[in-house]
């Protein structure tokens, strides 16, 4: 068990070096051929200190790093723990009650938020906020200095909710997929010959084999949440890891597009590998 | 006595029809699509509006709120937001529309690189390609591309077919595994035919038949990455609903339907391109794709 979590370990290593391998590459093209810098990723004079338009106090880069994705954890925690909450849930509801259509009713409310632009809907929480509530509306208008911070997990709350509607609708239709495969499969038919209830073919047997199959798709909205959270925490004005990319490009700001980017992808690859573990632990060949 | 085989004409006219009738549910959506879009893209609006402009504040601003003669408002030169909201739309799903039909030809052109290799692990590279490439996600991509270049328009639709190829490229790979295991190309190889006849006239169709069920499912997720993507102000100074909702922003206070009436009009047009994409490719049976987005 031990070797296979190391050579997870492994592979997720050396794919998020892939994913440094790309960021160079892209950031090279996109600023020296495409928008024609004389500042080449490799030089040293590209990267500086960190400028202070991306940050209110004194900090490095490894600190900013870690202020960042401190702050894009709880909201992409957030977003993805309901994903999988309701996914997972709704979408076994809806392939037991397969007959009534129940996957595509439960997926629709989600599907229809997900038409609404994220960074839309957070601009109209802040306007409500300021007219019914009389306080600015946006994640940097007020900073609680004692006590609980409960504003940060508002805030956290309102930038999850449209990331989360875009992958909610996905894996619940996903879900219900896999298991509504699963229950076509011809061995299915030989059972309710045999006589056995529906419940108990269902959960006992459909079910329970294709818990690989649904660990197997549990990470695959997480890429899309993580990515909706740059335009987002820009929108809702939020000093997490998706802002701080905004901000580094349009500063021009090799290093703060590294950190931000990597702090993006260090979230995916973690996903990842997690999945891959769990994956493992419950089908080890 | 006569010859009653059929003429090539007559032959092929009936094949068509044969499967114009078989897909006939997904022939019947091109007329909403086609109301859409008409509805969309005859407006009285000239194509040079900059939101720039559109957005400034005069001295003495001739705004009015959302009334029956003017449904979203106006701007604070009395511009109607209801016809701009309606042309800054149609920007938007000229650019999705674009940018998906390449990013489909992409892929396309990518898989075709190793589909007409016999050897059984022929997409190998392209799914290890895939999950590496997972894990940096494609609005960071975007991002860096769109920014880099200036807030060329360009480079983002450049940048949004290579994610769209990028990601679409293992969909087409596994659609093609699977035409390759049906009863008819086994029934070609018995017969003889080369595998490059096989690929071509039995496989091929069976791909090409699901595409544009494909394109209806990625046009709506597209025109929200271009709007997200003006709203981050990194495709120019050009009407978008995003550009429209970052200017208004400005005026919450004193004028909260500029930022709020554009929104409307790109959640409604966006929600019926996803009623349609979500029939079109239930009628055509692509399956679940991806989340690129």
């Amino acid at each position: 068990m031990a070797r296979l979590i190391l050579q997870r370990l492994l592979v997720s290593l050396i794919r998020f070096g892939g994913a440094i391998l790309v960021l160079l590459v892209l950031v090279e093209f996109a600023y020296c051929v495409l928008g024609g810098s004389g500042n080449h990723v490799w030089l040293y004079d590209s990267y500086g200190p960190v400028p202070p338009e991306l940050t209110s106090r004194p900090v490095n880069w490894a600190g900013l790093f870690f202020d960042r994705l401190a702050a894009t954890l709880p909201v992409a925690g957030l977003a993805f723990g309901g994903i999988l909450l309701i996914g997972y849930s709704w979408g076994v509801m809806g392939a037991r009650l397969r007959r009534f259509h129940l996957a595509r009713i439960l997926s629709a409310p989600f599907s229809a938020f997900a038409c609404i632009p994220g960074f839309w809907f957070v601009v109209l929480v802040a306007i409500y906020s300021y007219f019914s509530w009389q306080r600015p509306g946006f994640a940097n208008d007020l900073i609680v200095e004692d006590g609980p911070n409960l504003l940060a997990w508002w805030h956290a709350a309102v930038i999850a909710l449209p990331a989360m509607a875009l992958g909610a609708a996905w894996q619940i239709r996903e879900v219900s997929g896999v298991l509504e495969r699963e229950v076509a499969l011809p061995y299915v038919k030989g059972l309710h010959l045999a006589g056995y209830s529906d419940e108990d073919i269902f959960y006992g047997n459909a079910f329970r084999r294709a818990v690989p199959l649904l660990i197997s798709v549990s990470d695959r909205t997480l890429s899309s949440v993580v990515g909706s959270l740059i335009c987002l925490e820009y929108a809702f004005r939020f000093p997490g890891s998706g802002a701080l990319l905004v901000e580094s490009v349009k500063l021009q700001s090799y290093a703060g597009i590294f950190v931000s980017a990597l702090s993006l992808s260090l979230i995916v690859s973690v996903g990842v590998l997690l999945r891959d573990w769990i994956l493992k632990l419950v089908q080890p060949e | 006595m006569a010859n009653r085989r059929n003429s090539k004409v007559v032959s092929s006219s009936t094949r068509a029809l044969v499967r114009a009738w078989q897909v006939r549910r997904a022939l019947f959506l091109v007329v909403p699509y086609f109301f859409l879009l008409l509805w969309l893209f005859t407006g009285g609006v000239h194509m040079d509006v900059r939101p720039g402009e559109l957005y400034e504040v005069p001295s003495e601003p001739a705004w009015e709120k959302p009334n029956a003669e003017h449904w979203f408002g106006t701007t604070g030169e009395g511009a109607d937001l209801f016809d701009l909201s309606r042309h800054a739309m149609a920007t938007s799903v000229a650019v999705a529309v674009v940018s998906v039909a390449l990013g489909i030809g992409l892929a396309l052109l990518f898989t075709a690189l190793y589909v007409f290799d016999p050897g059984k692990k022929r997409f190998q590279l392209l799914y290890m390609m895939s999950r590496g490439g997972y894990i940096v996600p494609s609005m960071v991509v975007l991002v860096i591309l769109a920014g880099a270049s200036g807030g060329s328009l360009g480079v983002a639709i450049f940048g949004l077919i290579l994610v769209i190829a990028f990601h679409l490229s293992p969909v087409l790979a596994n659609w093609f595994q699977e035409g390759e295991s049906g009863f008819d190309v086994t029934a070609g190889y018995v017969l003889g035919l080369s595998r490059r006849e096989i690929v071509l006239h039995r496989v091929f169709p069976k791909v090409l038949r699901r595409l544009p069920g494909v394109f209806a499912s990625l046009v709506p997720p597209v025109v929200l990455i271009e709007m997200a993507l003006s709203f981050l102000g990194l495709t120019g100074d050009r009407l978008s609903c995003g550009a429209m909702i970052a200017y208004g922003q400005a005026m919450i206070i004193e004028a909260p339907w500029m930022a709020i009436s554009p929104g409307i009009m790109a959640s409604g047009v966006v929600l019926i391109l996803s009623l349609l994409g979500w029939r079109v490719s239930a009628a055509l049976q692509i399956g679940p794709l991806p989340r690129i987005f």
